[in-house]
């Protein structure tokens, strides 16, 4: 059964018509529909219906939840911005005179500093957990500020909240503690420091701890060197950052005993025949250095018994110096 | 830290405050239970915190958050869409939403009941875009934002609805109107 056809002037009308009924028209469009409903009955009934239709949808508008029930959809959602806020970090990569260095904040604080090798998603930050990450903030490009001004020497202290969120035990934290308070320009040892925390022969553990200071520069883990006056480690491997640093606040280090040197040493691998080779013996310079003994001259490892490699001749090849 | 982050939380904070509610009644006009609408509006504020710093001054708060609540509504209605049609669970149609307006005991149960079913059933565009604007009052433009469309397009799924209102509610007595506005 075909429906009877509306005349063409009704179903042009139509969108007009219910904007009318509904109170969205146009003034012109009212007035159009006014007069085409004033000599149309079809379209005078479908005008009115809509009227009764747009009523019936206005009372639903006036249904409302339960008040108490938003209410306790707000007091969740408090609680749950609240846990958000507590995890959320926020980072950002800055480029700085010792390379990419990423600051990430907290509500707390600034919870990391990171020398970056690659990309910012190579950061330690992304293997944290129950930590949600987010890009930017104007408060860290304050801190970036102050970090340059301090790596120019213009400033000597980063006075800025921490939060160590990221020190792994309260030890470590103790450890970054005692770290803070190694004043610029001075240096401590891992020894001192490991004393200041109550532990003093926890030495190895003061090393591991600062090993993964969550924010290097602003605690100052770059004042602290070995017994014997050596760098001992910087940022896996980068103890010329290490050196940078101690310049930057004039204390003064010596380039050979830091990054050295084992390419300019003799070496000594525990063998019957107590010989001694150049670096470039097979493969002595990878083995680790637990194993090996460095000697900064022939003269020093033969003043202790020991007598030149038949294979690499130090004796016929001396190192350059 | 910073005044730039005290500010922010505490802009946050008011912006809660201001449209919490609204967003509310939103989601549970929209969605089935009232348990669903309490997570659904968590999320869509919760997304809006995140989001917070691509917010610019001269932004329209509301709009955005209308337009955030929206999509986090149809990806739920997407996932349990999904998630009905692999348990072919039983399905809860009981809407648990309470009158509370003076109009309600004006007007017919029946006429609301089919009224109510009737958008409840619409296309999820209609549905939405009719609730926008005839429930919230929003503009066509702001409407087609969150559903990622015209404003034309938008003021066609309305009258799409209300011509679908209209058809179901065929034969019964409405409430009469009074004379054109």
């Amino acid at each position: 059964m075909s429906k009877p056809r509306k005349p063409q002037p009704c179903v042009q009308i139509e969108p007009e018509l219910i904007a009318a009924a509904t109170g969205e028209a146009t003034a012109a469009a009212a007035e159009r529909v006014q007069a085409h409903v004033a000599t149309c009955r079809t379209c005078g009934d479908d005008f009115t219906r809509y009227r009764a239709v747009d009523a019936v949808v206005g009372t639903l508008r006036g249904e409302t939840a339960p008040a108490a029930d938003a209410e306790a959809a707000r007091a969740r959602l408090t609680a749950r911005l609240a846990d958000l806020k507590s995890r959320m970090v926020s980072y950002k990569v800055f480029p700085s005179p010792l390379g990419p260095i990423l600051i990430a904040a907290s509500e707390h604080g600034v919870a990391l500093v990171e020398y970056l090798r690659g990309g910012a998603a190579d950061s330690r930050l992304f293997r944290m957990e129950a930590v949600e990450t987010q890009e930017g903030g104007g408060a860290l490009d304050r801190l970036h500020g102050e970090l340059l001004d301090y790596l120019a020497g213009r400033r000597t202290r980063l006075e800025w909240p921490l939060d160590l969120r990221f020190a792994r035990s309260e030890f470590e934290r103790a450890v970054l503690q005692a770290t803070s308070a190694v004043p610029y320009g001075a240096v401590s040892s891992y020894t001192g420091i490991a004393g200041d925390v109550g532990k003093p022969s926890a030495v190895r553990a003061v090393a591991q701890a600062l090993r993964h200071n969550p924010v290097p520069i602003v605690v100052p883990c770059h004042r602290i060197v070995g017994i014997g006056g050596d760098l001992v480690g910087y940022a896996g491997d980068r103890l010329g950052l290490k050196e940078r640093l101690l310049a930057v606040e004039g204390v003064p280090t010596v380039y050979a005993r830091s990054r050295i040197a084992r390419e300019a040493m003799y070496h000594y691998d525990t063998n019957p025949l107590h010989q001694y080779c150049v670096p470039s013996c097979g493969t002595i310079l990878t083995r680790p250095l637990g194993q090996v003994k460095l000697f900064a001259s022939r003269e020093l490892a033969e003043a202790v018994g020991l007598s030149p490699c038949d294979d690499c001749r130090p004796d016929l090849h001396p190192l350059a110096h | 830290m910073g005044e730039t982050v005290q500010l922010d939380e505490a802009g946050f904070e008011c912006l809660v405050t201001t449209h919490h509610g609204e967003i509310y009644r939103y989601l549970r006009r929209l969605a089935w239970r009232a348990a669903e609408a309490d997570d659904l509006s968590q999320e869509t504020f919760l997304r809006a915190y995140r989001a917070r710093q691509r917010l610019t001054p001269d932004a329209n708060v509301r709009a955005w958050l209308f337009a955030i609540a929206t999509n986090v509504f149809r990806n739920h209605a997407r996932s349990e869409r999904r998630r009905r049609a692999a348990h072919d669970t039983v399905r809860a149609t009981r809407r648990e939403l309470e009158l509370n307006g003076p109009e309600a005991e004006v007007l017919a149960g029946e006429v609301r009941t089919l009224t109510e079913t009737t958008i409840r059933n619409l296309p999820l565009k209609q549905r939405l875009a009719f609730t926008l604007r005839k429930m919230h009052e929003l503009d066509y433009d702001v409407i087609g934002q969150s559903l990622e469309c015209s404003p034309e397009s938008a003021r066609a799924h309305v009258f799409q609805a209300l011509r679908k209102i209209r058809t179901t509610l065929n034969g019964h007595a409405l409430p009469s109107t009074e004379p054109m506005r």
